[in-house]
């Protein structure tokens, strides 16, 4: 008789068949040279950055503590915090202060819900047309504001304008307090409100079809379709929007102010933008202007990120 | 209520510029059936399931569900519940909103939603899923919550749209029976799109097969299988493809016989005709080896593959590839010379040109040579 046993199947050899670990040790050189390439890459938008934003940035601080009245002649005089305690003194700021938030308030129908409806509408619009279409709701942002206002003023003339003729009115718009800031508003709005129907376009084409049509088939009604999928899913396009709107309003108003009011009629279009134009270079206080520039952009970093971590919330990946 | 779900397609059919998609497709649908429509990429089966789900108007033909012509209502007033292939999940509700929204497109009350949701996601063993959104589940996962959709609603008919190409392989074989028990336990219709010929041949209790939008044949899974209606046919089912060879029919001694240089198989039909040319096509399995010096398919082994439980032997006769399928093993190495014959039940004869099976009627008068 043959005796025997049985002998269990080894283990697989790994490391035999993968080959020899490779040496973790590398030189520093060869390390250096590894890890290099990302930030070569980014080095000329960070010089650029620099050069342009940050550096401007540090010397508007600087200046914001000395008093000086933009005359290279005339020595800087450091002044301490003076400048900020004139400026929150003033009754001005808190005015101007509110005069943006009604911008931006009165901005908003031209950037998010007229675009968002137009976008909505005009979705079927294929071919050549669509191409058309574009162009004409693009156009009014090509034209220069300056331009632009210029011909608004013609027509907004008190005894000879279009818009009192059609509306049948006699309102001397630019110079009445009231009116003064709507003009404005609806200005810049007709100025941006094409780019925002844009970015609105781009934000629905970018939503997968699938979606609507799955809604569709689920018995959802067009108008379910449009609250309950498309708005939701183009929410990151939304505030996007909201925020490119709260943080540049007045400022693209500001050409126009310029043109149109100098911020008149007694100051009721004088924003935060202006105002800080009028320190710098009418009242010549460069002082006084940077340092309105420094709180101005202290508050817009706090809106700007109470609006980003609201968008980050709000928007869903769509994968 | 009763629930007429037959779907009739009258002629449908959808160009896209010079593409014609789908081409004058002819169907009708029981109520109760599993259709799958069949056919290799890029044949119209989306097509065609998105103009039944009205997502997209056919160019020409009506559709009609039950009596009425639906080619021009909505997919909204269609009730018909549909599976994407791209799952169409609404990212931003939770699963438990996923599977809820089409009642509340209905306008059912909160708490009849909530109860049928919780009912649907019990059967497909969802319930820990419900408060998730979308993206944080595995394929699978997201598969069943789009299976719940549809499923909540007890629509006329269920279309589905390729739902488990993204499955791996074991997830596959239990989704696909649990599709079929569904089926069963519903008896509801259903139109059943893929490109998987296993799928097809284990779920459908009738199969249409798509060529280039156009509708090549119409039947159950054993029908399409043992009698495939053309070449196409013939070669899309079955693992590997069925032998399709160049061959001519001869009546010999009396009986007819396939023949070419390497080839001499009987057809088992005692009859003359004249002679006509034919493709012949035999199935890898139903090919065996026979003894040397018996008429058959004379051929050399290239190559054998190895699939488990079977072999698969390609050949090679005269400039024609051969498949050889049997129990593994085969008993045969590469470089060996073998002869092939099959069963005359089991050989399949196509015209030449056109490509469609020739079936033999006794007593025919040929039409002129
Ligand atoms: N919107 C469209 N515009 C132009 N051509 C299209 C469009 N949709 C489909 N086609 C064409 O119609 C044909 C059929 O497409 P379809 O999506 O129905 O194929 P399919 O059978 O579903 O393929 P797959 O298995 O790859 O999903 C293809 O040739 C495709 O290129
Ligand atoms: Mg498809």
């Amino acid at each position: 008789m043959v005796s025997g046993t049985f002998v269990e199947a080894p283990p697989l050899a790994l490391a035999g068949e993968a080959g020899v670990r490779p040496a973790s040790r590398e030189t520093g050189r060869s390390r250096a040279r590894r890890l290099a390439p990302p930030y070569l890459y980014l080095l000329p938008a960070v010089v650029l950055l620099v050069v342009w934003t940050y550096q401007p940035l540090a010397q508007t601080f600087v200046l914001s503590l000395h008093s000086w009245n933009l005359v290279p002649s005339t020595p800087m005089e450091p002044v301490g915090l003076a400048n900020y305690e004139q400026l929150l003194s003033t009754p001005e700021l808190g005015r101007s202060v509110w005069r943006t938030v009604v911008v931006i308030l009165g901005m908003l129908p031209f950037t998010v819900l007229i675009p968002v409806a137009v976008a909505l509408l005009t979705r079927r619009v294929r071919g050549r047309a669509q191409g058309v279409y574009r162009a004409l709701v693009f156009a009014p942002m090509l034209v220069a504001p300056v331009a632009g206002a210029a011909v608004w003023q013609w027509l907004l003339d008190p005894s000879a304008g279009a818009v009192n003729r059609i509306l049948g009115t006699d309102v001397n718009w630019l110079n009445t307090t009231g009116t003064a800031q709507l003009a404005i508003i609806v200005i810049t709005g007709w100025h941006v409100a094409g780019f925002a129907v844009l970015v609105v376009t781009a934000g629905l084409a970018g939503i997968n079809p699938d979606y609507a049509a799955a809604a569709k088939v689920d018995g959802a009604s067009r108008g379910q379709v449009t609250r309950w999928v498309t708005l939701p899913l183009l929410s990151p396009t939304l505030a996007f929007l909201v925020l490119m709107t709260v943080l540049l309003s007045a400022q693209w108003t500001f050409p126009l102010i310029d043109t149109l009011t100098q911020g008149g009629p007694v100051g009721s279009t004088t924003n935060l933008y202006y105002l800080l134009w009028e320190y710098g270079f009418r009242s010549h206080d460069a002082g006084l202007a940077a340092a309105a520039g420094v709180l101005f952009f202290a508050g817009f970093i706090v809106v700007a990120a109470v609006l980003t971590r609201l968008a980050e919330r709000l928007s869903h990946h769509d994968d | 209520m009763t629930l007429v779900s037959r779907i009739q397609l009258r002629g449908l059919t959808r160009r896209f510029g010079a593409v014609t998609a789908v081409d004058d497709v002819w169907l009708d649908i029981a109520d109760g059936e599993f259709l799958v429509l069949l056919g290799p990429s890029g044949c119209g089966k989306s097509t065609l399931l998105r103009m039944i789900a009205g997502l997209l108007p056919p160019t020409e033909g009506t559709l009609h569900l039950g009596d009425t012509d639906i080619t021009h209502q909505p997919p909204q007033r269609r009730d018909l519940a549909m599976v994407f292939q791209s799952y169409a999940l609404y990212p931003h509700l939770s699963v438990a909103r996923n599977i809820g929204f089409p009642l509340r497109a209905r306008k059912l009350p909160r708490a009849q939603i909530r109860a049928k949701v919780a009912a649907v996601a019990e059967t497909l063993d969802l319930t820990a899923l419900l408060d998730r959104k979308p993206r944080e589940l595995s394929g699978g996962q997201r598969q069943r919550v789009a299976l719940g959709r549809a499923l909540v609603r007890d629509p006329g008919a269920f279309l589905m749209d390729e739902p488990l190409s993204n499955l791996d392989a074991k997830l596959r074989a239990g989704t696909r029976a649990e599709i079929a028990e569904l089926h069963r336990r519903l008896g509801a219709t259903m139109v059943y799109v893929t490109h998987d010929q296993v799928e097809a041949m284990t779920m459908a209790t009738r199969i249409a097969l798509l060529d280039q939008g156009r509708l090549e044949q119409l039947g159950t899974p054993a029908e399409v299988y043992d009698r495939p209606a053309s070449v196409f046919a013939a070669t899309f089912l079955g693992s590997p493809a069925m032998n399709v060879l160049d061959a001519t029919v001869l009546t010999v001694d009396g009986t007819l016989s396939a023949r070419a240089e390497d080839i001499d198989l009987p057809l088992g039909i005692d009859a003359t005709m004249p002679d006509r040319p034919v493709r012949l096509g035999v199935r890898p399995e139903h090919l065996t080896i026979a003894p040397p010096g018996e008429p058959g398919i004379r051929a050399v082994v290239t190559g054998v593959e190895n699939l488990g439980s079977e072999e698969v032997a390609q050949c090679r006769s005269g400039t024609a590839r051969v498949a050889v399928r049997g129990t593994r093993p085969l008993g045969v190495r590469t470089g060996e010379a073998l002869t092939l014959t099959a069963r005359p039940e089991h050989l399949h004869l196509f015209d030449v040109g056109s490509g469609r099976r020739l079936t033999w009627q006794p007593g025919a008068v040929p039409a002129a040579v």
